[in-house]
């Protein structure tokens, strides 16, 4: 696909041009064929907007807030003109009993897609995370109760996030361990790329269904695949050159960034090939390496963030090359000694029958 | 019946760089189409699986033990016994033009004519000739290929095989030769065995072949 659709950032009032491109870019994002362009483009277009409710529970609103940054409005324009927003803590106008109000309206006519960013504490009756009086499981399982899907925006919300790490003190779990009997659909990460969750929603207005998943509920076209397959360190990795640490000559030339505690090859994502913020970037590319954040619980199995994975060895000891190097060295060595031995026997043999020695 | 006595042909030297070039070839050859074409890709490769890295590293090495077998190769061409010195098998004397030509016609089926000699055949050795020229351009890609940033190997490999992708195709047209020569090579090997009581396998073993006793 061409980057600089990627690059160029988008207009700031929706162009057709731009809802094309928009559409396009998540269209490649969902790994669908370019002939389906217009059939996204045409679900997106719909004037029968899906209404959407938003919950926000134990959270940041660091997903809200990755969707919604100024380096692409086009994306944010996309998504708010795509769906009727009835209800978002951080966006609506309404404050207090008026919002409560505006939720309870929306729950009682239903047929809405329910997104929900952050955990959910069970701890003690839920009481640690509370909204108008109402806990957030109470609230949840109320909204889930006539919703057609729920997106779980981000890994607070699909698997509990940094508030469920040992020892979770509030007993903090992702939406799927509440709602058994709604499809649920996650979009993880600390924050998702908002391509994801754009993809996410328009493959469900084109298709009227929730996209394949892996078994941890994430769609296949986005985490599908390993970061560390696509990511354009690898190289450097296959030749065993790494960063020992931050800072050092491997780090400053671009090299792997296993060493110094990288969970790419743990971790599965589009990242290396969507990028954020529309400028290219992604965390490996500005010389950290991957924390895993779209995997169920990273922060309890990625951590030490900046410490090597535990139990993988790295191919060849030193790596590839200089291993290699080491052994061939060595084999010339035993080479060198074998001729020398020979040419040695034959002078030995010459100078003992005086004669040209010939067998 | 014809009395046979033995006869010590390949010395240890020659013997040990058989041993190391065979099966280096073969660990080359299936390693090297691994790396040209990773079919396991994504599949095998894991946070606890590196096949490709480790594909690579066995390649590596074996391409080592390969380099150093025909420099031992190449000094035994000058410094080794009568039957292992490059002029005991090249068709540079009148002597190997002839047999040269006579193994041919022998090798088809055209003639039963067949010049017993303990050393390589003409043929034989003139095929060897070249395999060590063709081994010499393949450890010289290899090494330019796995040096990309070393200035030796760049001004050796670029003068003589042009740009790393050129080196690359060379390379893999390369390991098909050797492919193709392995195969040809057994093949020959074991026909002669077949047809010749010289003892021609045991002799890359133990060094010794068999000569009809001169009466």
């Amino acid at each position: 696909m061409d980057r600089s659709l990627f690059m160029g950032g988008l207009p700031k009032t929706t162009s057709r041009r731009g809802f094309l491109r928009a559409c396009a870019i998540a269209t490649a994002a969902m790994g669908l064929p370019m002939e389906m362009v217009s059939k996204v483009a045409e679900a997106a277009e719909d004037p029968k907007r899906p209404r959407v409710v938003w919950l926000h529970f134990q959270e940041c609103t660091g997903c809200s807030e990755s969707l919604l940054r100024a380096s692409h409005p086009d994306l944010a324009n996309l998504i708010l003109d795509l769906i009727s927003l009835d209800y978002h803590e951080t966006l609506m106008a309404a404050a207090g009993k008026q919002a409560e109000e505006n939720l309870d309206k929306a729950v009682e006519e239903g047929n809405y897609l329910l997104v929900v960013e952050g955990g959910i504490p069970l701890k003690d009756g839920g009481i640690y995370c509370k909204i108008g009086g109402k806990t957030a499981v109470e609230i949840l399982k109320k909204a889930a109760e006539k919703a057609l899907a729920i997106i779980a925006i981000g890994t607070c919300a699909a698997y509990g996030g940094v508030q469920a790490a040992k020892p979770n003190p509030t007993g903090a779990v992702g939406v799927q361990d509440i709602i058994k009997d709604k499809p649920v659909i996650n979009v993880p990460g600390c924050p998702p790329n908002p391509h994801n969750f754009l993809s996410t929603v328009l493959y469900y207005l084109t298709f009227k269904k929730l996209p394949p998943t892996d078994k941890f509920g994430r769609p296949l076209f986005a985490y599908g695949r390993k970061v560390h397959d696509h990511c354009e360190r690898r190289p450097h990795f296959d030749e065993g050159r790494f960063a020992e640490q931050f800072g050092d000559v491997g780090h400053r030339l671009g090299f792997c960034l296993y060493k110094v505690g990288c969970k790419g090859p743990e971790t599965y994502s589009n990242c290396p090939v969507i990028r954020f913020n529309d400028v290219e970037v992604w965390p490996v590319s500005v010389g950290n390496g991957c924390y895993g954040c779209t995997e169920p619980n990273f922060w309890d199995t990625m951590t030490p963030f900046h410490k090597r994975l535990p139990n993988v060895k790295i191919p060849g000891g030193k790596g590839i090359q200089a291993s290699a190097t080491e052994i061939g060295k060595a084999a010339l060595g035993v080479t060198a000694a074998a001729l020398a031995i020979h040419a040695g026997v034959g002078i030995a043999k010459k100078l003992a029958t005086g004669s040209k020695s010939e067998e | 019946m014809a009395a046979y006595e033995k006869k010590y042909v390949w010395s240890v030297l020659l013997r040990l760089f058989h041993w190391t070039f065979a099966p280096s070839i073969f660990i080359l050859i299936v390693t090297g189409l691994y790396i040209h074409w990773p079919w396991t890709n994504t599949w095998l490769e894991g946070s606890h699986q590196f096949t490709m890295a480790v594909m690579r590293w066995i390649h590596f090495i074996a391409g080592m033990i390969f380099t150093c077998a025909v420099i031992a190769r190449l000094y035994l061409w000058f410094f080794g016994n009568k039957y292992e010195k490059i002029w005991d098998f090249l068709p540079i004397t009148a002597r190997n033009v002839k047999n040269l030509f006579s193994t041919i016609l022998y090798y088809a089926y055209l003639t039963d004519h067949h010049e017993e000699r303990l050393g390589h055949n003409a043929l034989a050795g003139t095929a060897y000739f070249f395999t060590i020229l063709l081994a010499i351009c393949q450890f010289i890609t290899g090494l330019y290929l796995l040096y990309p940033e070393n200035g030796f190997f760049v001004s050796l490999g670029s003068a003589l095989f042009g740009t790393q992708q050129e080196a690359r195709f060379i390379h893999y047209i390369l390991n098909w030769y050797f492919a193709w020569f392995a195969l040809v090579h057994i093949y020959i090997v074991i026909w002669n065995d077949i047809k010749h009581p010289e003892g021609l396998i045991s002799s890359i073993f133990d060094g010794f072949k068999f000569a009809k006793k001169e009466q």
